[in-house]
C-alpha cells in the first residue's frame, strides 16, 4: 500500500466525524471561549460589554455567597457520588441474573431515571414538607417532633440530595449490571473449584473486573452533580440562608436576574475548572491504582 | 386559448393574493402571568361571569378578540413572573408585543430602553394618564414618561379568621377584629389569641419563598418614616428602624406566635382550615376567601375578613406594587399600533371587571364605581391606592433585591443569623448588586 493510499484512508475516515466535529465546536468549543471572553467583561444581556481584566473573578471570591455555594456544591457531591457509586453497585450486584422478577426490579429502579425534575422534586416536596408531609406524618405517628427537612439549613441540602440519588440511581445500576455481565462466568467457576467463598470471588474477581466502569460512573455522576440545579431551585429555592444554593443557582441568578452576565460567565468558567479538576484527579487516581492492580 | 389562459395566471394569483392581504388581520402577541386556564375560559367572552386572576384575564382578553374582528390576539402564558424569559426573548430580539409586568421591574427595562413610553399611544386611544389613580400613575412614570398601561394595584392583607377572633375576645362591640396599633401592643394581642385558642396568631411564609417578609419590612420601614434607599443607588439597613421591625417579628417567632415552617400554599390551607387568626397575604387572595366563606362546611364560614397591615408606627404608609401592561421596543407598522392603542383602551374601560379579582382599580374612576363599592371588604381597602408607595423609581432589579432581603430577614428571624448580621449581609449584597449594574 503507497503512501498516498494511506492518507486518502485518513481523510475518508475524517468524514465519518465531520457532522459530530461541527457541532462540537460551534455550540461547545465557541461557546466555551465566548464565555471565556465574557468573564473578563463587565457586560449585561443587551450590548457590548466593558472588559474589566480579573474583576469579575475578584468580586466572586469576595462574595460570601459565592463561597458558599462552591462549598454546599461539593458537600452534595459528596453527599450523593459516593452512595450513588455504593447503592448502584450493591444494586447491579442483587439484580444481575436472567430471571422475571429480576427484570422488573431493574425496570422499577431505573423507572425513576426517566422522570423530569419536576415531577421528582414534586414527589419528594409531598414526602418532606412539613405539617401535611408524608415524612411529618410518620414522625407525628412515633410522637416524635416532625424534622423541618427543607427548611432546616442541617437538613435542606441533604433533602435535596436524597431525592437526586433516588432520581439518578437508575443509570449506575444498569451501567454496573452490563459491565457484571462481561466477566467471564469461568473465572468464578474457577474460582469456586479452588475453594473461593462468595466475598473472597466479589474481592478479587468482581471488583477488579468492574474497576474501569466504578472509574466511569464515578466521573460521570461528578460531573452530574457538580451541576445541581433543578432540584434545588424547585425544592427549597436555595434556602434557608442559601445553605442549598448550588454554583450553577448562583450563576443563573447572576445572569438571568441580575443581567451580571460577566459575573455569571466568571463563575461558569470556576465551576468548569472544578468539575474538571475534580474529574481529572479521579480519573488519575483511579489509573494509578489500576496499574498497580 | 392558450395566449388567454397564459396571462390569466398571474392575474388570478395576483387578485387571491391581493384579496387575502386585505383580509388580513392584524395580529397582536400577547405575553402574561396569571396562570393558564383555557379547559374553563379558553372561550369565555362573558367577563362577568368569569372569577379569579385567570378567569378575567382569558376572558377579557377573549372579549377584546371577539369585538375587534380585524385583530387577531395570541396569547402566551408564561409562568409567574417570567421576567427570565422575557429578558431572554428580548436579548434575541423576539419579544411580544404586549408583556404584564409588575410596576417595580420596569426601571430594570425602561433605562435600557427595552419598552417604550407610551404618552403617545395613550393619547391615540384616548386614555389620559389623569384617568389613574396617583399610587397607578407614579408606579409607570418613570423620568416623566408613562411606560405602561395600569391594571390595578396590590398589597398585603391582614385575611382574618373571625370567628378565633371573636374565641381570643378580639372583636370590637360591632364584631370587627381589634387590630394592634403599635408593636407592643400586637404582641399583646398575639399572646392572648394563642392563650385563648391555643393557635399561632399569625400564619406566615418562611420556608421557599422571599417576597412576603420583604413586602413586609418594606411597609413597616415606610411607616417609621426611614428614607432607607436614599437616591436609589444604595440601602441603608443598619438603622434602628430597621432593628425594631426584625427584632419584633422575631420575638413573634420565638414565642411560637406564628406559624413555623410553612411555605406558600401550606399558608394558604392552613388558614383555610382555621389553624391560626391571621393570614399574611396579597390581596389576590380576597376573591377566593370570600367565596370560601360562603360555604356552610368552610371553617370561614361567615368568619372572614381582610384588611390592609396595620399602623405600627409613626405613619400609614404601605408597601405597594401593581401590574401593568408594557410595550417592548420593537418595529411596528400602524396597524398594529392601533391595534394596541385599541387593547389599551379595552383594558381602561374595563378596570372594574379587573379589580373583581381582588386587585385595587388603577382607573380612578372605578372606586366612584356602585359595583366595585358593592364587592365585599373594597371599602376597607381603597384607601390603599392613595397612600400607598413602592421603592423610589429609581431602583433597579427589584426582585433580585426582595430575594436577598427575603433571605436575610428569614435567617435573623428563624435564628440562623444574629439580627445585625443578617441586616449587615443584606445591606452589602444589596449595594454589591447596585454597585455592579
Amino acid at each position: 500500500m503507497s503512501t498516498a493510499q494511506i492518507k486518502r484512508t485518513d481523510w475518508s475516515g475524517f468524514l465519518f466525524i465531520l457532522p459530530y466535529l461541527v457541532i462540537f465546536i460551534t455550540m461547545i468549543v465557541i461557546p466555551l471561549f465566548w464565555g471565556i471572553n465574557l468573564s473578563f467583561q463587565k457586560a449585561d444581556l443587551f450590548g457590548p460589554g466593558e472588559f474589566v481584566g480579573f474583576e469579575n473573578y475578584a468580586r466572586l471570591f469576595n462574595n460570601k455567597i459565592f463561597l458558599q455555594t462552591v462549598g454546599n456544591t461539593f458537600y452534595f457531591v459528596l453527599l450523593t457520588v459516593p452512595v450513588l457509586v455504593v447503592i448502584g453497585l450493591g444494586l447491579a450486584l442483587a439484580l444481575n441474573k436472567e430471571a422475571p422478577l429480576q427484570n422488573v426490579l431493574r425496570g422499577i429502579f431505573f423507572s425513576s431515571t426517566i422522570l423530569s425534575v419536576t415531577v421528582v422534586t414534586l414527589i419528594w416536596r409531598i414526602i418532606f414538607i412539613p405539617n401535611d408531609g408524608l415524612m411529618a406524618n410518620i414522625f407525628t405517628q412515633f410522637g416524635w417532633e416532625p424534622i423541618a427537612f427543607l427548611s432546616d439549613p442541617d437538613w435542606s441540602l441533604i433533602s435535596v440530595a436524597i431525592a437526586t440519588i433516588w432520581w439518578c440511581l437508575g443509570l449506575p445500576m444498569m451501567l454496573f449490571v452490563a459491565a457484571l455481565q462481561q466477566i467471564p462466568k469461568d473465572l468464578y467457576e474457577a474460582a469456586s473449584i479452588d475453594g473461593a467463598n462468595k466475598m473472597q470471588s466479589f474481592l478479587f474477581i468482581t471488583l477488579p473486573s468492574l474497576y474501569k466502569t466504578i472509574v466511569l460512573v464515578t466521573i460521570i455522576q461528578i460531573v452530574m452533580q457538580f451541576q445541581l440545579f433543578g432540584q434545588a431551585l424547585l425544592m427549597t429555592q436555595g434556602g434557608p440562608n442559601n445553605t442549598s444554593r448550588s454554583i450553577v443557582m448562583f450563576i443563573y441568578d447572576a445572569g438571568f436576574r441580575r443581567w451580571d452576565i460577566g459575573s455569571a460567565a466568571a463563575a461558569s468558567q470556576i465551576l468548569f475548572l472544578l468539575i474538571l479538576i475534580a474529574a481529572m484527579a479521579q480519573f488519575i487516581v483511579t489509573r494509578k491504582k489500576g496499574e498497580q492492580i | 386559448m392558450m395566449k388567454t389562459t397564459q396571462w390569466l395566471v398571474p392575474v388570478t394569483v395576483a387578485a387571491l393574493m391581493s384579496a387575502g392581504a386585505a383580509q388580513a388581520k392584524t395580529e397582536l402577541h400577547l405575553q402574561r402571568f396569571f396562570g393558564a386556564c383555557e379547559a374553563e375560559y379558553g372561550t369565555n367572552t362573558d367577563v362577568s361571569a368569569a372569577e379569579g386572576e385567570c378567569g378575567i384575564m382569558t376572558s377579557l382578553i377573549n372579549q377584546f378578540d371577539a369585538e375587534h374582528p380585524d385583530i387577531e390576539v395570541k396569547v402566551t402564558t408564561v409562568e409567574w413572573p417570567g421576567y427570565d424569559q422575557l429578558t431572554a426573548q428580548m436579548a434575541s430580539r423576539t419579544p411580544p408585543d404586549l408583556v404584564t409586568m409588575h410596576n417595580s421591574v420596569i426601571s430594570d427595562y425602561q433605562s435600557r430602553r427595552l419598552i417604550l413610553p407610551l404618552d403617545d399611544l395613550l393619547e391615540d386611544a384616548g386614555v389620559s394618564p389623569d384617568e389613574f389613580t396617583s399610587t397607578a400613575r407614579a408606579g409607570v412614570t418613570r423620568d416623566g414618561e408613562v411606560f405602561g398601561l395600569p391594571m390595578d394595584t396590590w398589597t398585603m392583607l391582614y385575611h382574618i379568621n373571625l370567628d378565633l377572633m371573636a374565641e381570643a375576645d378580639l372583636l370590637d362591640a360591632d364584631g370587627n377584629p381589634m387590630l394592634p396599633g403599635s408593636p407592643e401592643e400586637m404582641l399583646e394581642m398575639a399572646r392572648q389569641f394563642k392563650e385563648k385558642t391555643g393557635k399561632p396568631y399569625l400564619i406566615q411564609i418562611l420556608s421557599n419563598e422571599t417576597a412576603a417578609y420583604t413586602r413586609l419590612f418594606y411597609t413597616y420601614m415606610f411607616q417609621q418614616e426611614e428614607d432607607f434607599f436614599g437616591n436609589g443607588e444604595a440601602i441603608s439597613l443598619q438603622n434602628d428602624a430597621a432593628r425594631n421591625i426584625v427584632h419584633h417579628f422575631k420575638t413573634i417567632y420565638d414565642e411560637g406566635l406564628t406559624t413555623k415552617n410553612m411555605d406558600y400554599p401550606a399558608t394558604v390551607s392552613a388558614f383555610s382550615s382555621g389553624e391560626g387568626g391571621i393570614l399574611m397575604n396579597g390581596n389576590w387572595l380576597l376573591g377566593a376567601y370570600n367565596v370560601e366563606s360562603q360555604k356552610p362546611d368552610s371553617e370561614l364560614y361567615n368568619a372572614y375578613i381582610a384588611y390592609p397591615y396595620p399602623q405600627l408606627y409613626a405613619n400609614d404608609d404601605l408597601y405597594v406594587d401593581g401590574h401593568s401592561w408594557v410595550m417592548p421596543n420593537k418595529k411596528r407598522n400602524k396597524d398594529e399600533l392601533a391595534a394596541t392603542a385599541a387593547f389599551f383602551k379595552f383594558m381602561a374601560e374595563n378596570d372594574y371587571e379587573w379589580s373583581r379579582t381582588g386587585h385595587l382599580p388603577s382607573v380612578e374612576a372605578v372606586l366612584d364605581n356602585p359595583d366595585f363599592q358593592a364587592l365585599p371588604y373594597r371599602s376597607d381597602l381603597v384607601s390603599v391606592t392613595t397612600r400607598g408607595k413602592g421603592l423610589p423609581a429609581g431602583v433597579k432589579r427589584q426582585f433580585a433585591i426582595q430575594d436577598i432581603m427575603g433571605e436575610e430577614l428569614a435567617s435573623a428571624i428563624t435564628g440562623v443569623k444574629s439580627v445585625d448580621d443578617a441586616l449587615a449581609d443584606a445591606e452589602a449584597r444589596v449595594n454589591d448588586l447596585l454597585s455592579n449594574l
